[in-house]
């Protein structure tokens, strides 16, 4: 496997100096502090900003890739009107403005935040037709067996969560970081409905914190522009 | 004609081919007509231990169209370089790594600093700029 990045860079005599300057490097791609190559990517990508008012949107997440991987990151503006530009930002960091056409290539280091979590424990008397909700996901339980309504939930796809089951037990961890302040997933943000005194008590939860380094892009007009991107990540 | 940048891309990590290409004229903020003209370029020893402004934002590099090109020089793997802008860290770039990025000095703070690790680390970089504020003689 092989990733290779090769720059350059041209002033023709008389543009920016009176001799020609050029200078071209070559990379090849590597995991941190290794010789062989990374191994995933993101593959090449178009997204289009079109929207009013302006909206930044966040092209790669600091959960996407290794906090201290070797990550590259590869940017392109792809209008073709010279005032139009998008502005990078790490994080809440300005990093500079891709006037049209213009690209960018540079290290990540991608330092994430820590997920959410939460445990439920499915207990007391349910019984069969019973239903339990959550992130817009219901169940309607199979049976009475508590440890059973619990796999029923494990088995659902949650918009986002993903979830690990043990006995009646089952844990959510949300699939972003993210800092959610002060609120934190409680038992009353799950609707049970049970013929009995079954419930579903939020037993154990911790508090998610913001990723650090997002690389969020800001476009500079309303109307429609396209940015190119790729990563190559650990 | 002003100066141009091309980089390509080429990987074999998918069971097609993956490559991106791309090039660009280095022009002034909003222009199509009027190069970038001014540049700044040096290769530095950086030891380690010590967080350098590699290059001091200038009051005149605000909201332009400023790049920077850095290559870790250094052939070992294991040594590379922290570059931050303004206390927020970009990125690793290892030995035989390079980054070309725009640079928007819109502050006063908004330096970019460059820490060594794993030993002296070889940098050659330039920065491409339409103009910035020289330091007046001080003595």
């Amino acid at each position: 496997m092989a990733i290779s990045a090769t720059i350059s860079l041209t002033s023709a005599e008389g543009d920016l100096t009176s001799s020609a300057l050029s200078l071209t490097a070559a990379a090849s791609l590597t995991k941190a502090g290794l010789s062989t190559a990374l191994a995933s990517t993101t593959g090449l990508a178009k997204t289009n900003f079109t929207n009013n008012p302006i909206q930044s949107k966040a092209i790669y997440r600091s959960d996407d890739a290794a906090a201290n991987g070797a990550n590259k990151v590869y940017l392109k503006n792809m209008s073709t009107t010279p005032a139009e530009y998008f502005t990078v930002f790490i994080d809440q960091e300005e990093m500079g403005r891709l006037y049209a056409g213009d690209w960018a290539f540079f290290p990540w280091t991608a330092t994430s935040g820590t997920k959410e979590t939460f445990r439920i424990l499915i207990a007391n008397t349910w019984a069969a037709g019973d239903t339990w909700e959550f992130d817009g996901v219901q169940i309607v339980a199979a049976d009475s067996t508590v440890a059973n309504i619990a796999t029923q939930i494990d088995a659902e796809e949650f918009p986002n969560w993903t979830t690990v089951r043990s006995t009646a037990y089952v844990t959510f961890t949300a699939r972003e970081a993210r800092d959610a302040g002060t609120v934190v997933t409680a038992t009353a943000d799950i609707a049970v409905d049970t013929a009995g005194d079954g419930d579903s008590v939020v037993d154990n939860a911790a508090m998610g914190t913001a990723t650090e380094s997002d690389i969020i892009v800001v476009p500079s007009v309303v109307t429609t522009m396209d940015l190119e991107h790729m990563l190559f990540y650990e | 004609m002003a100066t141009t940048a091309a980089m390509t891309l080429n990987s074999d990590l998918m069971t097609g081919a993956l490559s991106a290409s791309a090039s660009t004229t280095m022009m002034k903020a909003g222009t199509s007509a009027d190069g970038l003209d001014q540049m700044r370029m040096g290769y530095n020893k950086v030891p380690t231990g010590t967080s350098f402004d590699l290059l001091d934002a200038t009051a005149a590099g605000i909201d332009k169209a400023t790049k920077v090109y850095i290559c870790n020089e250094s052939t070992d793997e294991t040594y590379y370089v922290t570059i931050v802008i303004d206390a927020k860290t970009i990125g690793r770039l290892y030995g035989g790594d390079w980054m070309f990025i725009p640079w928007n000095q819109d502050d006063a703070t908004h330096d970019l600093e460059i820490t060594a690790t794993g030993g002296t680390n070889n940098i050659t970089w330039i920065c491409f700029h339409e103009g910035e504020t020289l330091g007046t003689q001080a003595d």
